[in-house]
């Protein structure tokens, strides 16, 4: 045949053709499954398409199935001829009585996404819709999705029938389906689609108790987005989702915790509060003790978002978080980053002994990640700076190689010694630390060690000889290790002024014709400040920088208005990533700037602190009512703190009475103070 | 929500596609797969984003199973639900999932995957129900034409007990409960008991008529607590987290603290649980290394099973970790073999039966060769793997378990206890 020109499987094309046409159904039935074959490794047998639809005329479910799935695979390629299959479909959905088929009919109908095709396909899927059968239902209700997508102006009308469907549909599972449908729907729109009202709720809740786990999922999911109207309607949307934490899908688990901390914000009563934290943990941790690895890891990078806003939550559990052996190193590595969050006053020890042990095992990786977690702890945590500084002293003490892990220590040794300076001038660490300086050999180590040299020169044997050799070597090294020396050795230069002047002169010299613009920068400006006026130059490189404030900050991951939004994600892709929805999905493609819609929808029915500096008084109600919730909000945080320190009753009282205070321009004040409250304690 | 789903085998080859989105190409899996074989290591997190794609796997032994999505899915249902995916495809090939089996029944995979997901939607994910309509090489015809029973089924299928069909008959009626718990202990060098925690699971298999009501009891402190006649005997054990099967009432539980459930038939799991307080640790372990001269390493081990006299452990297996460079190892056991095994680096001992209150010890003497590159040796925490039949390490019990169905039927009642070890670990 022609047809196959200029094909390069001809002989295999041609023999399927002549099996799809052959009168045996057996044959044409094997010939059907071959084609499927070919299309799975990727192989283009669009051209067969007439000759496969032809199949369709037996009445066999099975083949039909395939079929099916040859159609929605190519139907885009061939609209011409999948016109030809619209016949079949409708004669399935008008016609059979079987529900399945009437299912798998409507199904694959909105899969086709062909937009002129899809004008044929509105009449019988508002019959689905009202179809007896709730299996046909459910199928019909998650095709409208699929049409709006493609052809959104054919679908008011559908909209219409889902909305109303959302006030009289008495099956769980048809419900929970619709419930999802129109949330995709509201994502590619970004028009909001279903009006919660009293009775719906009630009517979700009792769903969430009959439906199968995904649809759980998806009405908690949901219930998430919602803001309840009052504490009452929290404590009984929390009250029906309370049981699902003992559900065996670690997912439906998930958001039971999910829709249960973000309703907490809203409940008056303390003490209820710190009964629902109570069960809430337990629930948590057996998440993370779940034999599927990867599920684990979803839990735990949200845990690091948890702990931010509820670190009452793990306070007496570290020991949940200690590694085990053969766990995939991407949790290990989660589970050092939240031991260095949940590390506090009480449990330093803890978690420093067991970091201890860490350093003994084979992964290099592993090993520099635990020397960054003690760093870290030790740099956050006054109190378990000793035991941290010992312990990484240890370690410098048996170094014989220039391993990975060494840099690490250099690393931190020197961001502990620059917020502690007046501490360890004298210390015998530094000497430990000197001896081991020759085995830098990454940039930002041996920067460490430049700046340890500089800085402590005084205090180091050697130090003149040690720079001289640095400064030999200064053409080859990396451009942060260039600067560093510059600075170091002016420092240097100016504790021992003769002994150095060869050396600056040398440096000098080497610097001043880089071809980078910083070092070259650099190297002038000390140059004409040293011929000068050195005193300047002491003021500019010498000067003690007593506070160093930003290693606290380093450890949370969201502004607290942020955080609101990022709870309510709980478990999204976008959390997995730290990273809050909109900041993950912008400006690409249609489909994404739909995600912003979403985003923005979010933000009405959620409050934004940020968004509401920002509106002015234009929605004035709408504004008074953030305004509230965001105050309750930050009670809340307090509320929370005060569980660790019941003598805080004084801030408390404050906020009470701002929250009487309504319009009170304090407010933003006294939330800023909430924050550093609530930082501090992580 | 998800947008494609596929299965790759080792070397990166496609063996089953479906699209559920449009917003994806095959391309842009191939480059995943590349990827994916470039970085074996594993050490990789099982999310990836490239370029506003997410790929979402999970690895079953040899084969990968992705789902991509373009939006903000929940991914820890999407994971939960490639894990249920899998479980699926077990159930239909007996246990297996490799790539023969997926070359071999793609068709029936391709109609399973139309089942649970659509527009990429978890629908049903219960295997027992998708074999009652979906079967390897088609259905009977006789199902497909009487329509009352397809009303039944899509009725099942979207009804309040999904997991049970209607009008099940056994001659005899039987129901079979293992309460098996696996014990994840790691303890310091001291001795100390770092974490203790046993993660424990009802299995039930059932074999029951009609639509029977169940209820189950344990000694469960707070459940005790509330029938206040056990109060003063025994106290009971604290379950700090239990997690049910879809069946059991969940809102009954949380209100009156009892496990009521109509059965799926066959075989399940009703419940999982976790408990770390009281735990009754199997073993006591003692070991000393010491370096009797250079090159030589001695370690001498104690072992101290302490159940009771009349429970025997079975299958234990204690893997002893010895240097990379040993050579030539001789040991002494008072009891089972002890080996060296290279590629394990460490003396594996394996004890078939061991009784309760009995001290057994290892010796070993090891040789060790010559390394060019000074290596300190990092010590890796000893293990031990065992099973304990008619024993549970939290002391649970099942008190109580009654079938109640409106024939009345008698029933079969079958019970059994095993305790497996599971990260159980000594620091050295």
């Amino acid at each position: 045949m022609a047809y196959f020109g200029n094909n390069p499987q001809r002989g295999e094309l041609q023999e399927l053709y002549a099996d799809l046409n052959d009168l045996n159904f057996e044959k044409k039935k094997e010939a059907v499954k071959k084609v499927i074959a070919y299309m799975t490794v990727g192989k283009d047998v669009s051209d067969l398409f007439q000759s496969v639809i032809k199949c369709l005329e037996f009445n066999d479910i099975e083949m039909k199935k395939l079929i099916y799935l040859y159609i929605v695979n190519y139907s885009r390629q061939k609209p011409d001829d999948a016109i030809m299959v619209i016949q079949n479909f409708r004669k399935d959905v008008r016609k059979s009585e079987n529900p399945l088929v009437r299912a798998l009919a409507i199904r694959t109908f909105g899969c086709l996404r062909v937009p002129k095709l899809n004008e044929y396909l509105i009449e019988p899927l508002k019959d689905c819709i009202q179809d007896d059968d709730p299996y046909v239902r459910k199928t019909a209700v998650l095709c409208v999705p699929k049409v709006y997508e493609v052809s959104p102006e054919i679908c008011p009308a559908l909209l219409e029938l889902l909305q109303k469907l959302l006030e009289k549909e008495s099956n769980a599972l048809v419900l929970a389906n619709l419930i999802q449908s129109m949330r995709e729907i509201e994502v590619v729109s970004g028009k909001q689609l279903i009006n919660l009202n009293q009775k719906i709720i009630q009517k979700l809740l009792l769903a969430v108790d009959e439906c199968i786990e995904w649809g759980q999922i998806f009405i908690l999911d949901y219930l998430a987005t919602y803001n309840p109207q009052d504490s009452k309607q929290a404590e009984i949307i929390i009250e029906r989702t309370l049981p699902r934490l003992s559900h065996i899908n670690p997912t439906v688990t998930f958001c039971a915790v999910k829709v249960i901390l973000k309703y907490l914000d809203f409940l008056d009563n303390g003490e209820l509060v710190k009964n629902l934290c109570k069960k809430v943990a337990p629930s948590l941790i057996s998440l993370l003790s779940w034999n599927q690895p990867e599920v684990q890891y979803t839990i735990l990078r949200n845990i690091s978002l948890i702990l931010q806003k509820f670190p009452i939550l793990f306070e007496n559990d570290v020991k949940v978080f200690f590694c085990s052996i053969n766990e995939p190193y991407y949790i290990k590595y989660e589970k050092l980053d939240i031991m260095v969050r949940i590390c506090d006053s009480k449990n330093f020890g803890q978690v420093l002994n067991e970091l201890l042990i860490y350093l003994n095992e084979a992964d290099p990786h592993f090993v520099r990640k635990t020397i960054k977690s003690i760093g870290k702890i030790a740099i956050t945590y006054d109190k378990a700076l000793d035991k941290a500084v010992s312990i990484l002293v240890e370690l410098a003490k048996n170094i014989q190689q220039p391993t990975e892990p060494v840099q690490e220590l250099l690393i931190q040794m020197q961001l502990i010694y620059k917020k502690n300076k007046q501490m360890y001038k004298h210390d015998e660490s530094l000497k430990i630390i000197y001896s081991i300086v020759d085995y830098a050999n990454e940039p930002e180590s041996k920067s460490a060690c430049a700046w340890i040299l500089g800085e402590f020169g005084e205090f180091i044997p050697k130090s003149v000889e040690k720079m001289k050799e640095y400064v030999d070597n200064f053409q080859m090294e990396d451009r942060l290790v260039q600067l560093q020396l510059l600075t170091s050795a002016v420092q240097l230069y100016l504790k021992y002024p003769s002994q150095c002047a060869t050396l600056i002169q040398q440096l000098i010299t080497s610097a001043k014709d880089s071809f980078n613009p910083d070092v070259r920068d650099r190297t002038y400006i000390y140059w004409r400040l040293l011929s000068t006026d050195p005193e300047v130059v002491k003021n500019l490189v010498c000067f003690n920088s007593g506070t160093f404030s930003n290693f606290s900050k380093d450890l949370r991951l969201w502004e607290t208005q942020d955080l609101v939004v990022a709870l309510e994600n709980m478990g999204s892709i976008s959390n997995l990533f730290h990273k809050l929805p909109h900041q993950l999905y912008k400006n690409i493609k249609i489909k994404i700037n739909n995600q912003q819609n979403v985003k923005i929808y979010k933000g009405e029915e959620k409050p934004d602190t940020q968004a509401q500096d920002q509106q002015d008084e234009n929605n004035q109600n709408n504004k008074k009512e953030l305004q509230q919730q965001s105050q309750q909000q930050q009670l809340q945080d307090v509320d929370l703190l005060n569980f660790d320190e019941p003598s805080n009753n004084n801030n408390n009282n404050n906020n009470n009475n701002n929250n009487n205070n309504n319009n009170n321009n304090n407010n933003n004040n006294n939330n800023n103070n909430n924050k550093t409250d609530l930082f501090e304690l992580i | 929500m998800i947008s494609s789903l596929s299965f790759i085998n080792q070397k990166g080859e496609i063996l089953i596609y479906r699209v559920y989105k449009d917003d994806i190409n095959r391309n842009e899996i191939i480059q995943f797969c590349a990827k994916m074989i470039a970085t074996k290591e594993n050490k990789e997190s099982p999310i990836i984003n490239i370029d506003q794609t997410s790929f979402i796997h999970i690895s079953i032994k040899d084969i990968i199973i992705l789902a991509t999505t373009k939006i903000d899915v929940n991914v820890a249902m999407v994971l939960e639900f490639l894990y249920q995916l899998t479980k699926i495809c077990k159930a239909y090939f007996q246990g297996n999932l490799d790539e023969n089996c997926i070359r071999k029944s793609f068709v029936l995979i391709y109609e399973i995957l139309d089942e649970v997901l659509d527009y990429g939607i978890p629908q049903i994910a219960d295997a027992n129900l998708l074999q009652k309509f979906i079967q390897e090489g088609g259905i009977q015809q006789e199902t497909t034409i009487n329509i009352e029973r397809l009303r039944q089924l899509t009725y099942t299928l979207t009804g309040a007990i999904s997991w049970r069909p209607a009008g099940l008959y056994y001659e005899k009626n039987e129901i079979y409960l293992d309460i098996i718990e696996s014990v994840n202990l790691l303890i310091s060098r001291k001795g100390t008991v770092l974490r203790s925690e046993v993660v424990g699971s009802i299995e039930l298999r059932s074999k029951l008529t009609g639509m029977p009501e169940c209820q189950i009891g344990m000694n469960d402190k707070l459940l005790m607590g509330k029938q206040a006649r056990y109060n003063k005997q025994n106290s009971g054990i604290t379950i700090d987290d239990m997690k049910f099967h879809a069946c059991v009432g969940l809102p009954k539980f949380e209100k009156d603290r009892i496990i009521t459930f109509i059965p799926p038939d066959g075989h399940f799991q009703l419940m999982s649980y976790r408990i770390s307080e009281n735990i009754n640790i199997p073993f006591k372990v003692n070991a000393f290394y010491s370096e009797i001269r250079e090159n030589k390493l001695e370690i001498r081990l104690k072992i101290k099973s302490i159940y009771d006299q009349n429970i025997y452990g079975t299958n234990i297996i204690v893997k002893i970790p010895v240097p990379k460079n040993s050579v030539n190892v001789i040991s002494a056991s008072s009891i089972g073999k002890a080996k060296h095994e290279v590629e394990e680096q460490s003396v594996i001992w394996r004890i078939k039966k061991l009784q309760g209150d009995v001290e057994i010890s290892l010796n070993c003497e090891i040789q060790l060769g010559l390394t060019t590159r000074e290596e300190v040796w990092s010590k890796p925490p000893l293990k031990i793997e065992f099973q304990i039949p008619m024993f549970t390490a939290s002391g649970l019990r099942v008190r109580f378990l009654k079938v109640m169905e409106k024939s009345g039927y008698r029933t079969n009642k079958w019970i059994k206890y095993l305790t497996k070890g599971g990260e159980y670990q000594h620091r050295l």
